[in-house]
């Protein structure tokens, strides 16, 4: 009795000492290496270790090191509702989506103050890029950490949306020139009869459709590329009336869906398009198996492109490459340059963080070109190597060995929601990234890709598509309507428009009777009342276009 | 001994109340303290919290808290009653905690009656220990089990397809009709072995003079089950109904939330994911709380109401 009594009081205690302790994150003696926390509300695409080589290294630099938290399944909005609901947040949180309901819960600090005391921080956007971050209060409470440009761009993948197909198919058929929807399937279906099966002889799956929750724009937001609109992800702006056009309901939006409807009925589409996770499809895709779909490259890219490599699997040509498809081979704008500012989410400091100074300094620090080195690259003379004119370079045996995920969580440390750049490095000769290191990705490609790329005469993924620019002032419109909520009558709208279309998309796509099932979508579709969010985004397109008006005419 | 009936033992000491207080409270500190801890927790947990429902009146903002709040009335119930998707989820719910609620009763009671049967003693424990294992795994890795199972080229389908049964494989999640079935069928799987430990206890419990008289009678074995088991296990299965009508509406989150998909959306959502959709995802906390407020109501209903209809029967009750 007495030695339980014992027990349970002296667990008790160490549960107390053990819950003061965790409270007292960020906030050490002096010398001591601080230890910051942080939520990304995104899925990593790697998880580092607590025993990480390169975070410990500059933890050593800096003075500072951040545990990284992720999404490990649902979306940003529930994990974010639920933090809020528990009151109690880590140090540095990206709400993703949620971002907003963070500023409104109050649990954001304001950057203001703090902005100029960092230089590496302020120099990240420009006056009139930072004043597109500020909210209703007139403070800024977040930044982007993504797809800011250091000196020149030197975007080589096309980290965005597009029609991929894999080079196999491309070689078979001589490195067609495909530049529609109805050639794209054609091509597809043409491969798939004359070879069923991939060369390690499994059966093709001819084109999959990921739809899992978030993620079915993959399904969904087609029509706006297809008839030629760069992502604006919500809505299609009309660049000559600057009206917001409805996607859903275009004609283009009726002939996509058919194709699809009609595809499926062919067996092209894979039946289990609507009911796999995003697990199983990346599974799907690494096997090879699969020849086409429709997906952002940060979605895939990074994971299976490595298996491909860690296997060996590509010698047959696995690999995937984007075509610049749309409705009727007009121009299109799948690729959008110059990196996109996207003012709805990033990197911010809670109320929860003791040591704010110290979480400024520590972003600051990030940008520092000694530790983006180490970020990016690596150690110097272990994952990457320097020839006599500076340039930076990596063997075979590092490139092998940066591509392995096990190397990846336990040496090498992005922290890949922290700020960082692309484009060239401030020594004005290398990337700031590998990715983009013009010998290096050469290096690095796989043979089916490099032939694929010779026989189009093109350098990169991005020139596969030759996109051109159009977008506007006000682009990407998604940056608003990411934050919608059911607080307002339009974000009510939206949230239903959501809904109304993942449970129909799939049946109107796997309908016998497809003009039947379309009316009826249609119908269910005008009863969420769509005007309600198109009326809201126009407001916003407006006051876009107007706040970049004034600015043009306070420069003047 | 009438005498000692008569007058209770208080009053035979001739104590008074306060004196008795003094006497008796020293000696049982323990239970004192202890059951004051547990009107403390009870008090703490679950009466606290309910302060929280002020919320569903509210246009709730967590920046401004409960008090700081704008007072909307009715309105969040309104918009709860007027969206086809909550009655639709309400639908799902039902549906599937009856279902539940039926074939679990009927598993877990059929089953307590056949181990009871196994004569040797050791098959019986084995039995017992294999069959309530799967309610100790996560619903997490259940679900994964599932998925994986009827997968396009699981083991079912795989099963299907070698007997000749089908010569495609079934697409279990993309059928609206096969849902309610599955989560069904998963919940007996990973539940009816533990269900039926409370019925195999009742049974022990059972005068075993009753069986030797069956028997003197020639009662064979399913006699004695229908005539004699079934009978003594009555106030049992009565009790535990009515608590588990009261939870007819809590009809399961995990499992339909991840094996669901968008194409069975319409027969998968229950009550509990269209607050997570419409309450936590959109920020709208009031709207949760009015679905939470509404199911609890039901819940408590279903309760008393299935509790009068067992007095009404002149059966066992719960309260």
């Amino acid at each position: 009795m007495k030695t339980k009594k014992i027990v349970s009081v002296a667990l008790a205690a160490l549960m107390v000492t053990s819950a003061v302790a965790a409270c007292n994150g960020g906030k050490p003696g002096a010398g001591e290496i601080k230890e910051f926390s942080s939520f990304f509300a995104a899925t990593a695409t790697t998880t580092i270790t607590d025993d990480n080589e390169i975070q410990a290294i500059i933890a050593e630099k800096v003075g500072a090191r951040c545990k990284e938290t992720w999404l490990t399944g649902g979306d940003a909005g529930e994990a974010i509702g639920t933090l809020m609901a528990s009151g109690q947040y880590p140090d540095f949180i990206n709400g993703g989506d949620a971002s907003k309901q963070l500023y409104d819960a109050g649990a954001l600090v304001a950057w203001d103050e703090y902005i100029d005391k960092y230089p590496n921080i302020k120099e990240f956007y420009s006056d009139y890029d930072w004043d597109q971050f500020r909210q209703e209060d007139g403070h800024i409470y977040w930044m982007n950490p993504f797809d800011q440009i250091y000196g020149q761009d030197m975007t080589t993948e096309h980290s965005a949306e597009a029609f991929w197909i894999q080079c196999r198919v491309l070689e078979w058929d001589n490195y067609p020139t495909i530049t529609t929807m109805d050639e794209y399937f054609d091509l597809i279906e043409r491969y798939n009869a004359a070879n069923p099966t991939t060369p390690e002889g499994a059966a093709n799956i001819p084109y999959t459709i990921l739809c899992e929750d978030w993620r079915y724009f993959c399904l969904e937001n087609a029509p706006q590329f297809l008839d030629g609109y760069p992502n604006d992800g919500s809505v299609i702006v009309d660049v000559d009336t600057e009206q917001i056009v409805d996607y859903n309901t275009t004609p283009t939006a009726r002939v996509y869906f058919q194709k699809l409807n009609e595809e499926y009925h062919n067996g092209i589409v894979d039946p289990e398009s609507f009911t796999q996770t995003y697990d199983e499809y990346i599974s799907k895709l690494s096997s090879g198996r699969v020849l086409g779909f429709i997906d952002q490259w940060w979605d895939f890219a990074y994971t299976i492109n490595d298996v491909f490599k860690s296997n060996d699997t590509e010698q047959y040509g696995y690999n995937y490459v984007p075509l610049p498809v749309t409705i009727d081979g007009r121009d299109n704008q799948w690729n959008t340059p110059g990196g996109q500012l996207n003012v709805s989410s990033g990197i911010a400091i809670t109320t929860s963080c003791k040591d704010v100074e110290g979480a400024f300094k520590f972003i600051n620090d990030l940008l520092d070109q000694e530790i983006l080195d180490l970020r990016n690259w690596g150690v110097k003379d272990v994952d990457y190597c320097v020839d006599e004119n500076g340039l930076y370079y990596r063997t075979d045996a590092q490139v092998a060995q940066c591509a392995d995920s096990n190397y990846k969580s336990t040496h090498l440390c992005g922290y890949s929601y922290f700020p960082n750049w692309s484009g060239t490095s401030r020594d004005g000769i290398n990337a700031m990234t590998p990715g983009q290191q013009p010998s290096l990705f050469r290096a690095t490609l796989p043979q089916s890709v490099v032939d694929c790329f010779d026989a189009y005469g093109v350098d990169t993924y991005v020139e596969m598509l030759h996109s051109v620019d159009n977008s506007g002032v006000w682009f990407p419109m998604w940056s608003y309507s990411n934050n919608m909520n059911t607080s307002t009558p339009g974000g009510t709208a939206w949230t239903r428009m959501g809904e109304c279309k993942h449970q129909w998309l799939p049946e109107v796509v796997m309908s016998d009777d497809f003009d039947a099932t379309w009316d009826a979508y249609m119908a269910a579709y005008a009863e969420t009342e769509p005007e309600l969010f198109l009326a809201e985004m126009q407001e916003e397109l407006d006051r876009r276009i107007q706040n970049y008006n004034d600015f043009l005419a306070s420069q003047s | 001994m009438a005498n000692y009936t008569s007058a209770s033992p208080m009053l035979g000491n001739k104590l008074s109340r306060s004196q008795h207080i003094r006497k008796e409270a020293p000696k049982q500190i323990f239970l004192l303290v202890s059951s004051a801890l547990l009107i403390i927790y009870g008090i703490v947990f679950y009466y606290i919290p309910l302060v929280g429902w002020l919320t569903a009146f509210q246009n709730y903002q967590p920046a401004k808290g409960i008090f700081g709040s704008e007072w909307i009335g009715f309105a969040k119930f309104k918009f709860l009653f007027d969206d086809k998707t909550f009655w639709q989820d309400l639908r799902n719910t039902i549906a599937m905690g009856v279902i539940n609620l039926v074939l679990s009763f009927v598993t877990a009671i059929g089953f307590a009656l056949l181990l009871n049967e196994v004569r040797s003693m050791l098959a019986k424990r084995f039995i017992q220990t294999i069959s309530y294992m799967p309610h100790f795994l996560s619903m997490i890795i259940v679900t994964a089990i599932v998925h994986d199972a009827l997968s396009s080229e699981g083991a079912v389908n795989e099963l299907l397809m070698s007997l000749k049964w089908v010569d495609q494989a079934i697409p279990f999640f993309s059928i609206k009709g096969y849902f309610w079935w599955i989560v069904a069928f998963t919940n007996i799987w990973k539940e009816t072995g533990w269900n039926a430990i409370i019925y195999l206890a009742a049974i022990t419990s059972i005068d075993p003079s009753l069986y030797e008289a069956a028997d003197i009678d020639g009662a064979g074995r399913f006699q004695k089950m229908w005539y004699i088991t079934l009978p003594s296990l009555k106030p049992t299965i009565i009790i535990l109904l009515i608590i588990n009508v009261g939870n007819v509406l809590n009809a399961g989150f995990e499992l339909q939330y991840i094996l669901g998909n968008d194409v069975i959306r319409s027969v998968s959502d229950t009550i509990d994911i269209y607050v997570l959709r419409w309450g936590i995802k959109q920020f709208d906390f009031s709207l949760g709380t009015a679905a939470g407020i509404f199911k609890s109501a039901v819940s408590i209903i279903l309760v008393v109401l299935s509790n009068q209809v067992s007095k009404w029967a002149g059966e066992e009750k719960l309260f």
